[in-house]
This record gives structure tokens, C-alpha cells and sequence, in this order.
């Protein structure tokens, strides 16, 4: 039953056996193996938090009714919330209050989630559900009874979410946690709603002069330096690294027909590859 | 930042605040960084039983851990974590030859974790162990005010939000090491043991080289940067270490021997202590 001096499993092939999963040889004696697609079929998508709820009926209500069509049409999709303002009020809160990342990142949680359920209001009639993280292994079941899942951006990380060299505001976000349930379910595409027409070389809200960037990589993109981005840091990161998501999409989905577009594989917006 | 601006009308309203803000702005979260953060258990260490160098090893070595556990708690509070061990490597194996995404494995190997966690907290029931589960992170001081033994597992939650792992092989870079560490450090731990089955941290694995030095004191960046192939703690717990904002060191000690794991709790150094960086060696 024991093997230098530990219990062990006999009769498998398993080459971690009594390894260290820390030893450099060992990962690099499994590297490059291929994954299997959980749900290929499934666009994740999100929805800002500031760009979209933040601005109420006038910008929700028709990015809803091009969505339900869509899914009439046959195409699956998840629907993840942003935050917006109140996320950023409560870390303004929690930083005045020297709380720790996962502290802060526990409280940035709960308000993708009132957006989430106000969305599931607007859209029950037409199968809109909440599918909280626990309930993922039934997503097929909430997808092929012709709902339309509708979850929180945020990664479930809360109080382990990891301090940062930079700041003390989590990292990981909606925008993270959108583009890692993409890549986990090997999703059709990953696609950010927002008030943009995509990626400008700085804020087009605050100034003039900034260029709309269409097209770029994760990598050009880190190395650019660039003060300000349209998505998260780490999802750029993530993007260098990904097996799955090679390819995302900010559309602006105040322009009507713009969604449609991004379904039909358009370049409408900024698409950034890996 | 944020001061405040005005209180007049009873609200919390907060000039410079995140308002209209892009938090992704590298000159706004560079305001964003404190130098200290605030601390939510005082007082509190942090033990982490290795899944493979202690549990697989069965009673011989389980026994006198569970006896060091109910010595050191009477003068420390304590919240006890485990690792999942062969069984996780099992895991990982099946998942691995069925082509499981990364997100995939780090939602399944936690429970072999609970396995663990639970025969702890089996042996520890006698003296006040209790399963600590992450729904009730918040009640902490409801278990160590009442001199309760928590006993949680290791896996950090990210399941499926897994990130694309950082070191060769498409295994999660986020175990038990790293998810035990921030748990400490959100929770501004005083000290965090690791209790494994080797003396400390060695130049290379000292159960297959007889040669192998110890390394008494160094820092995460080191370790990192250095030339080790093998380490007895993971990577991706020294990489979380160099951006700590309060649980600035960490000790590997020798569970075989485990007069340690008390003498570490008070203080001593018996393993290698890992600091977060190299100006806190000094």
C-alpha cells in the first residue's frame, strides 16, 4: 500500500505520480497538448456596466431587442454584466478605507450581479435566466431549452483575488472574467458591448484628438505603453497565453445592427487577435 | 485620493473619485496604490499541510501534526489548510489525457482537497476542529473566538475562470499554496507555515540528490529568477508573495520533525523563510 513511505494509487500510468508539479522538467514533459471545446456553438457576451446599463432604457432597450432577435435567429449566447458607476464608487469607498484587493474585489462582486437581475426582469419573457458560477454544468440545459443565460462578468476570485504591483484595485474584472469564460468554454467569440465605437489611442470622451484603432494584437497593444485601453490589462495578458480565444471584439452597440454585424463575422468595431 | 468632499447631506461623496473613470488608465491605478492596507484578523496564522509530503503519507506522519495542531493553538490562533496530494496528481493526469481546458482541472481537483480537509478535521473534531468552507470566510472570528480549529481547503476558488497558466504544461499555476497565501494575506495573517516533508528550500530536490544545499533565507524574486527546477512550494505562490501588501514572509518547514511547526509559530527559524522581497531580507 505504500511506496517511499506514501500512500499511492497503483496500476495507472500517471506520469505526476509522486512528482513535484512545481519541477520545470515535469511541466515541460506535458506541454503542447490540445484541449477539447466545451460549448464551441456559444458567443459569450458582454455588456458594459458604464457604457450600457449606466445609461438606462435608451441605450439597454434596443441592444435587448437585436439580442432576443438574434437568438430567434438560432445564435446561443451568454450575456455577462459589467459594473459601472457603482463599482467604482464602492472601491472608491473601500480604497479611502485602506481595505485589501480582496476585499475590494468581494465588493466589486455584488454589482454586476444587480445588473445581471435587472436584466433577467427585462428579458424573462423571452427566457432571459440568472446562471450563477454553480449552476455552469447546466448551462447546456439553459441553452437548449431556449433561454438566454445571463451572469456576472466578475470572476469568482473575490477574497483570493491576488494584489498587484500597480495599484490596489483588483486586476481581474468583468472584462477578465468575460474573456476567461470564453476561453474556458471554447467559445464561437467573445464580444464587449460597449458605447464606443471601439479602441481609440486615448479616451474619445475626454479627448478630441484620439484615433480609432480597428484592428491590433494583445501583444502590440501591451507593448504600446498606452495610458488608456478599452479592456482590462490582464485579459491582453491572458490573450498571449490563451488556447482558445484568439480574437476579441468591442463593438459599439448604441449604433443599431452593429451586434447582427458581429454575429456575421464582421470586423465591425475594434477586434483585438492574440 | 479620495478625500472627501463634502458630508453635508449626510452621504459619502467622494471627490477624485473613480467617477467617469477608465479603470484600466496605468496613471489612475498608479494613484490607486497604498503602501499598507488594513488588517482583518489580527493575530492570525496560517498552517498549510502538505498533500503529498504529509497526507499521502498516512498516520505515521498525519498523527504527530494533528498532536503539534492541538499543542500550538492553545497560544495560537490558527486556521489550518491541506492540499490534495496524489490524488490531485491523479486528477490531473485522467484530465490531462482527456484534454480537459485548464479551467476544467482547477474546478475538479478541489475535491480531492475536501478529502483531506475533512480527515483533519475528523482527527482534529476532538479538540474543536471544524470544517471552514469560502461562504464563511466573513464568520472567522465567530470559529477563533470560540477556539475552533478551521480547516479549509487550499484550491483558490477560480474554477473555471482558471487564467492560461504561466509555466509549461497547461496545468493551473493556482494550488493550494497560492490559494492558502491569499487567504492569509486578505485577512493580513501574521505568518503563514508550510509543512512539507523536506527541511526547507534546496538548490534541487534533496529526495533524489544527496548534494543538495539548503537555502536558509531568500526571497521570492530569487527563487524565481534562479536556477532551481524544483521547488516544494509552487511558483505561482512566490510570484503572488513579491506584490504583498501584509503577509510580507513565509516559512517551509519539516512536518516529519514536528517540534517545528510549533517552534515556527513562535517564531523560530527551523526552515527556509521566503521573503516577498529583497529589501525585507535585510
Amino acid at each position: 500500500m505504500k511506496k517511499d513511505g506514501k500512500i499511492w494509487i497503483d496500476g495507472i500510468n500517471n506520469p505526476l505520480n509522486n512528482e513535484s508539479l512545481s519541477s520545470k522538467k515535469l511541466r515541460s514533459s506535458i506541454k503542447g497538448r490540445s484541449t477539447i471545446s466545451i460549448l464551441p456553438d456559444v458567443w459569450v457576451i458582454k455588456i458594459g456596466g458604464q457604457s450600457i446599463m449606466d445609461r438606462g432604457a435608451e441605450a439597454v432597450l434596443p441592444i435587448l431587442d437585436e439580442l432576443v432577435k438574434a437568438k430567434n435567429n438560432g445564435v446561443h449566447f451568454i450575456l455577462c454584466c459589467g459594473g459601472g458607476t457603482r463599482a467604482r464608487h464602492v472601491y472608491s469607498l473601500g480604497l479611502d478605507l485602506d481595505l485589501p484587493t480582496g476585499m475590494l474585489a468581494r465588493l466589486g462582486a455584488s454589482i454586476p450581479v444587480q445588473n445581471a437581475r435587472m436584466l433577467q426582469l427585462m428579458l424573462a419573457k423571452e427566457g432571459g435566466i440568472v446562471a450563477y458560477p454553480e449552476e455552469f454544468e447546466k448551462l447546456p440545459f439553459f441553452l437548449n431549452s431556449g433561454c438566454i443565460p445571463i451572469t456576472s462578468g466578475m470572476p469568482p476570485n473575490e477574497f483570493w483575488e491576488k494584489s498587484s504591483a500597480h495599484g490596489n484595485i483588483p486586476e481581474n474584472r468583468t472584462d477578465a472574467g468575460v474573456f476567461l469564460l470564453g476561453e474556458f468554454l471554447g467559445a464561437k467569440g467573445v464580444l464587449f458591448i460597449k458605447d464606443e465605437d471601439g479602441m481609440y489611442t486615448d479616451d474619445p470622451k475626454k479627448n478630441p484628438d484620439a484615433e480609432f484603432i480597428p484592428e491590433t494584437t494583445a501583444q502590440d497593444l501591451l507593448a504600446s505603453k498606452q495610458d488608456d485601453l478599452i479592456v482590462e490589462r490582464v485579459v491582453l495578458d491572458y490573450m498571449t497565453r490563451s488556447d482558445n480565444v484568439k480574437k476579441i471584439q468591442i463593438i459599439n452597440g448604441t449604433v443599431p445592427g452593429n451586434i447582427t454585424k458581429a454575429f456575421n463575422g464582421e470586423n465591425t468595431g475594434t477586434v483585438i487577435t492574440a | 485620493m479620495a478625500e472627501k468632499e463634502s458630508q453635508t447631506d449626510g452621504r459619502n461623496h467622494l471627490k477624485s473619485g473613480l467617477m467617469r473613470e477608465s479603470l484600466v488608465s496605468s496613471k489612475l491605478i498608479q494613484t490607486t496604490k497604498n503602501k499598507t492596507v488594513r488588517t482583518m484578523v489580527p493575530g492570525l496564522k496560517m498552517l498549510a499541510i502538505g498533500g503529498q509530503s504529509i497526507m499521502d503519507r498516512g498516520k505515521e506522519a498525519i498523527m504527530p501534526v494533528v498532536d503539534a495542531i492541538v499543542t500550538a493553538r492553545k497560544d495560537h490562533k490558527l486556521i489550518v489548510g491541506v492540499g490534495g496530494g496524489a490524488r490531485a496528481r491523479h486528477t490531473f493526469s485522467i484530465g490531462l489525457d482527456l484534454g480537459l481546458p485548464i479551467g476544467g482541472l482547477a474546478r475538479i481537483v478541489g475535491g480531492v482537497e475536501e478529502n483531506n480537509r475533512d480527515i483533519l478535521q475528523f482527527l482534529l473534531a476532538p479538540h474543536g476542529g471544524i470544517t471552514f468552507v469560502k461562504d464563511h470566510l466573513q464568520d472567522i472570528q465567530l470559529f477563533l473566538n470560540n477556539g475552533l480549529i478551521p480547516i479549509c481547503i487550499g484550491q483558490p476558488p477560480y474554477h473555471f475562470w482558471e487564467p492560461p497558466s504561466q509555466e509549461d504544461g497547461g496545468l493551473p499555476d493556482n494550488g493550494p499554496d497560492v490559494g492558502l497565501y491569499l487567504m492569509a494575506e486578505v485577512m493580513g495573517a501574521e505568518t503563514m507555515i508550510l509543512v512539507k516533508d523536506v527541511d526547507g528550500v534546496f538548490d534541487q530536490d534533496p529526495h533524489k540528490f544527496e548534494d543538495a544545499q539548503m537555502i536558509k533565507t531568500t526571497c521570492a524574486e530569487d527563487l524565481l529568477n534562479g536556477d532551481c527546477d524544483d521547488l516544494p512550494v509552487e511558483r505561482e505562490l512566490l510570484r503572488s508573495l513579491s506584490n504583498a501588501r501584509l503577509l510580507k514572509s513565509i516559512q517551509v518547514v519539516n512536518g516529519l520533525q514536528p517540534d517545528n511547526i510549533v517552534k515556527a509559530l513562535n517564531g523560530e527559524h527551523v526552515g527556509t523563510i521566503i521573503h516577498s522581497n529583497k529589501e525585507d531580507m535585510a
